[in-house]
């Protein structure tokens, strides 16, 4: 029980000094709290000035629409691998989990001149197809594992008792498959949200996300507002979290983690 | 015949949005990458087909330096990872706590992005930081310099705590549900025909957990290896992790960089996958058939 | 079997979307602006056209104004300070709004290289009329570059109102780094490096270079610089150059190999020499001037330097530096050099880039980034309206601050960009990696 206490304290207190150095206004070695503490980095971080709010926007829009769009892609493909056999199986597991092994950043410096070409490079949308790079894979590794354990049975008995395909698809699968469903979107969502250097580099300056202003911050040397700006920055994805933990089980949740 | 047709194209399609992606997006990008590091580059005129990129990366002090690094940065997280999580799921699971709690747990950082890790990782771990206040304060040191080197630092020690802190519960949960499902009862078994600890765990606790802890390892060690973010912030520009050069390649205003950045990112992208398939070889016979 | 077929119409496309991003861009070069103004009429000096290349050409400052209204303007520039992107975002903004209806977007990058590798990347790309990038804040090697590459607008500079006020006789002003800058470049601010310094540590910091060098002998761990190319580094390495080789005057002109070869050797050895009594013993030195200024708050470094002049008074305001910071120039001088903002070529909103650049160089603008910490002006201050010049003059600085005519009259010049690359591939070769 110590341990678990422990590997607790471990997890959680490396975040602490985000939250004192956001408040603080002259913190000097050797002290172990600020001098004085001031709202000015957290006014400053909530002011178009400092461009974080319009940043926080497009961040959300951008996540939200590839978290939409992974899901789109994710569920039937998990729903293949999930319940089918056939053959190249394996193949197109593989190629489908390639993108968490190989980092995306080599792939998308291959494909940036191809995207200013069609006019998507400094653009929300192609930043938004960029992110499915790496969240596609998630949603489909746990929609598979659900749809592994889910009984097409049901689907068939709806069928024979007159229901069409879309009302067998509302009433029977989507039930059953929604805490997937949700575990998988809060994945691809919390992947697209932390993103950097995708949104650096397809982005081009003109879409800028939370990661990238925190970056701009953190190597300026306002130890404040990068503070600021990193618990602005983390809490929606805890609150995603919390919302989402009731359908989480254990090893999808560290495994889709991982990505982020 | 209808039925037959729709039956056979039903997995295909179902499949085509995510295999768009994959193929188009990741396989594109990756075909486009390489052909690049080859010379081809028809939008500024240049249709080379060449290694000169790969000979010129393979002479360069700068280059060499970085592989060293990256690969030191890959295995030492994840094996360090790796050990950590195991031992922490061998004591969890004796303590009993519900199985709910520890998963909680082990996700509290999942929603914690690799830069914020970094920062606090900075903000901890710098010779002005946190713990070298706490170091003064107990008379340990008496000023920054005396505190250790951990941040921006020749051994990358301040990136690869960040990956601990947030590769460790990743691998723990994995070995804890292991561990769980299997019970003790083979360990008992091992325990009265004379088994020592250091036997018990290496002959039935390991083979057991392997696959779970290859899996783990495996996207640890690729992630180390291949991740910009934390060594753009908290490590040196000489020598840099190797995604972090081969950005820096690609943005030199020098477009002669160019092949040379992508023929960095084809070598990630295939010493990743090389190293995978021999560590895959090399713990087969530990792995026990599913 | 359809499993196959579908691969393989994945497979082509591909092999189609790749062919189609190599296909050669649209065979339309981009045309160098044309360097020959069109021809003033005779008229009222305000009705004559500016003379503006490209699709501005024949329109008088009136027409540019109007072309402006209603347009957006992307602003790419260095969000690194608080205080800067405040006043860009706040008053700049507000100003662009209610005097010429155009729409501020400020663009923040961690670097030049960002925006030069955009305007670039689109030049490859054939993308010619709709670029991402308007206006620029730059000099030095990054104009060149950019100039050199075709990749900005121009000749405009010395065509809008604002450029009055702007001496283009003074030789560090019409030169960015020792190259022409032909009205490619509008003055925005003047930068002069100081040094930075704790009274409540230091009483009397060493005022001259020579003095600096034995204060390090003296005090070993207390002082380092950045890693060029870091451009406060770079800045730093130079003027312990100037010193060693005996001056910078035989340095002015076109980059000279054998000159280098000769002269600098002395400078690695100077800087080898102090390497052991830095910080760390010199075994590394802080990436960027950002680190060195982490390491001068905390107190690891009891000196750091800044090309911003009102730097460290914006660090003490905002709680980073202790308010017991002052800042000093050596006896012998500092290096000073002009920032410009310049236009892309491509930009799609060239009227209101170039009434935006007009507007960041008048009196007004330069007046109420002083409050900013933005830096110095960059207008000559005999050029403008007597009120003006008493405004100037009279600015409430602060302790902080160096006065403006000790700057002046402590300034060193800058060399040519040639000499600065070989400077800061020497330093790595000669001092970093011994």
């Amino acid at each position: 029980m110590a341990v678990m206490v422990a590997i607790a304290i471990a997890i959680i207190v490396p975040m602490l000094p985000l939250i004192t150095w956001s408040f603080s206004f002259r913190w000097y070695f050797p002290d172990l709290i600020p001098t004085s503490l001031s709202m000015r980095a957290w006014k400053y971080v909530f002011s178009r000035a400092s461009k974080a709010p319009q940043a926080a926007i497009q961040g959300v829009q951008i996540s939200l629409v590839a978290t939409l769009l992974s899901l789109v892609t994710g569920v039937p493909a998990g729903r293949a691998l999930g319940l089918h056999k056939f053959r190249g199986k394996k193949l197109v597991q593989f190629l489908i989990l390639a993108p968490t092994i190989i980092p995306p950043l080599s792939v998308v410096m291959g494909i940036h001149v191809a995207f200013i070409r069609y006019g998507l490079a400094a653009k929300m949308l192609g930043v938004m197809l960029v992110h499915l790079i790496p969240t596609t894979p998630y949603v489909v590794m746990v929609m598979s594992s659900v749809f592994a354990n889910y009984d097409p049975e049901y689907e068939e008995q709806a069928r024979t008792l007159g229901a069409g395909l879309l009302r067998t698809f509302i009433h029977v699968t989507l039930p059953a498959i929604f805490p997937g469903i949700i575990v998988g979107g809060m994945f691809a969502f919390i992947i697209s949200w932390g993103q950097y250097v995708l949104t650096l580099l397809i982005g081009g300056g003109r879409v800028i996300t939370l990661p990238v202003l925190l970056f701009c911050f953190a190597g300026s040397g306002d130890n404040a507002v990068t503070a600021a700006l990193c618990v602005l920055f983390v809490a929606p994805a805890i609150l995603i979290l919390i919302f989402s933990s009731k359908y989480l089980t254990g090893e999808s949740a560290a495994l889709g983690g991982f990505g982020a | 015949m209808i039925a037959d047709w729709r039956e056979r194209l039903r997995v295909p399609v179902m499949l085509m949005p995510a295999m768009a992606v994959i193929l188009v997006l990741f396989l594109g990008g990756l075909i486009m990458g390489l052909m690049q590091s080859f010379g081809y580059m028809p939008v500024i005129g240049k249709y080379d087909f060449t290694l000169q990129a790969y000979m010129n990366i393979f002479t360069d002090r700068t280059f060499l330096r970085s592989l060293a690094l990256t690969c030191w940065i890959g295995f030492a997280s994840s094996i360090l990872a790796t050990i950590l999580a195991i031992v922490c799921a061998l004591v969890l699971r004796q303590g009993l706590p519900g199985k709910r709690l520890v998963t909680f747990v082990f996700q509290l950082n999942v929603p914690i992005p690799h830069i914020v890790g970094a920062i606090a990782v900075m903000f901890l771990f710098t010779q002005s930081g946190l713990l070298a206040r706490m170091a003064y304060l107990v008379g340990l040191i008496s000023e920054p310099a005396d505190f250790p080197v951990l941040v921006y630092d020749k051994r990358a020690i301040g990136i690869i705590l960040e990956y601990l802190w947030k590769m460790t519960p990743f691998t723990g949960v994995i070995v804890l549900a292991v561990l769980q499902s299997i019970g003790e009862d083979y360990e008992d078994l091992a325990r009265t025909l004379g088994a020592s600890a250091w036997q018990r765990f290496r002959c039935v606790v390991l083979p057991l957990i392997m696959p779970g802890v290859l899996r783990a390892s495996i996207l640890t060690f690729a992630f180390g290896f291949g991740a910009f973010e934390v060594p753009y912030l908290l490590g040196q520009t000489f020598p840099t992790a190797l995604p972090v050069l081969s950005y820096l390649f690609y943005h030199d205003v020098d477009l002669d960089a160019r092949p040379e950045a992508m023929a960095m990112s084809m070598i990630i992208a295939g010493l990743i996958t090389i190293l995978i398939l021999i560590y895959m070889k090399l713990t087969e016979t530990y792995v026990r058939a599913d | 079997m359809a499993r196959k077929l579908f691969v393989l119409l994945g497979l082509l496309m591909v092999v189609a979307l790749i062919l189609g991003a190599c296909a050669e861009p649209t065979p339309e070069p981009t045309e160098a602006p044309p360097e020959v103004p069109a021809e003033a009429p005779t008229e009222a000096p305000t009705e004559a056209a500016l003379g503006l290349p490209g699709e501005l050409a024949g329109m008088t400052w009136e027409e540019v104004v109007a072309a402006a209204d209603g347009q957006e303007v992307n602003y790419w520039m260095w969000g690194g300070n608080d205080k800067i992107n405040a006043w860009v975002n706040g008053w700049l903004a507000d100003q662009f709004k209610e005097k010429y209806n155009i729409t501020l977007n400020q663009v923040p990058v961690a670097g030049p290289t960002e925006f030069i590798n955009q305007v670039l990347g689109e030049k490859e790309a054939g993308q010619d009329t709709d670029g991402a990038v308007d206006i620029m804040w730059i000099n030095g090697e990054n104009f060149r570059t950019m100039k050199d590459a075709d990749l900005l607008y121009g000749p405009w500079a010395e065509q809008v109102p604002s450029s009055d006020y702007v001496n283009w006789d003074d030789p560090s002003v019409a030169n960015d780094f020792g190259y022409p800058v032909e009205g490619y470049e509008l003055p925005y601010w003047k930068a002069q490096v100081v040094i930075g310094y704790d009274t409540a540590k230091i009483s009397e910091p060493p005022r001259t270079m020579e003095a600096l060098i034995q204060w390090i002998k003296d005090n070993p761990g207390k002082f380092t610089y950045p890693a060029p190319p870091d451009f406060t580094g770079s800045v730093w390495v130079r003027h312990m150059c100037y010193y060693a080789t005996g001056g910078y005057e035989q340095f002015l002109g076109d980059f000279d190999q054998a000159l280098f070869d000769e002269k600098f050797p002395a400078c690695w050895e100077l800087l080898n020499e102090i390497e052991p009594y830095l910080w760390r013993e010199g075994e590394t030195y802080p990436e960027t001037n950002t680190a060195l200024y982490e390491l001068f708050a905390q107190g690891e470094v009891w000196f750091e330097m800044a090309y911003g002049v009102g730097d460290v008074r914006a660090k003490i305001d905002s709680g980073k530096y202790p308010e017991t910071t002052r800042t000093y120039v050596f006896d012998e001088g500092t290096i000073a050099n002009t920032n410009y903002t310049a236009i892309a070529y491509n930009s799609p909103h060239k009227a209101a880039a170039v009434v935006a650049a007009n507007f960041m160089a008048s009196p007004e603008a330069q007046y109420s980034a002083l409050d900013a910490g933005h830096g110095m002006l960059s207008l000559d201050p005999n050029l403008l309206p007597e009120e003006w010049r008493e405004k100037f003059e009279t600015y409430p600085f602060g302790p902080a601050v160096v006065p403006l005519d000790v700057l002046a009259t402590h300034r060193l010049p800058e060399l040519q960009s040639g000499w600065l690359t070989a400077i800061e591939d020497a330093w790595r070769e000669s001092v970093l990696e011994q």
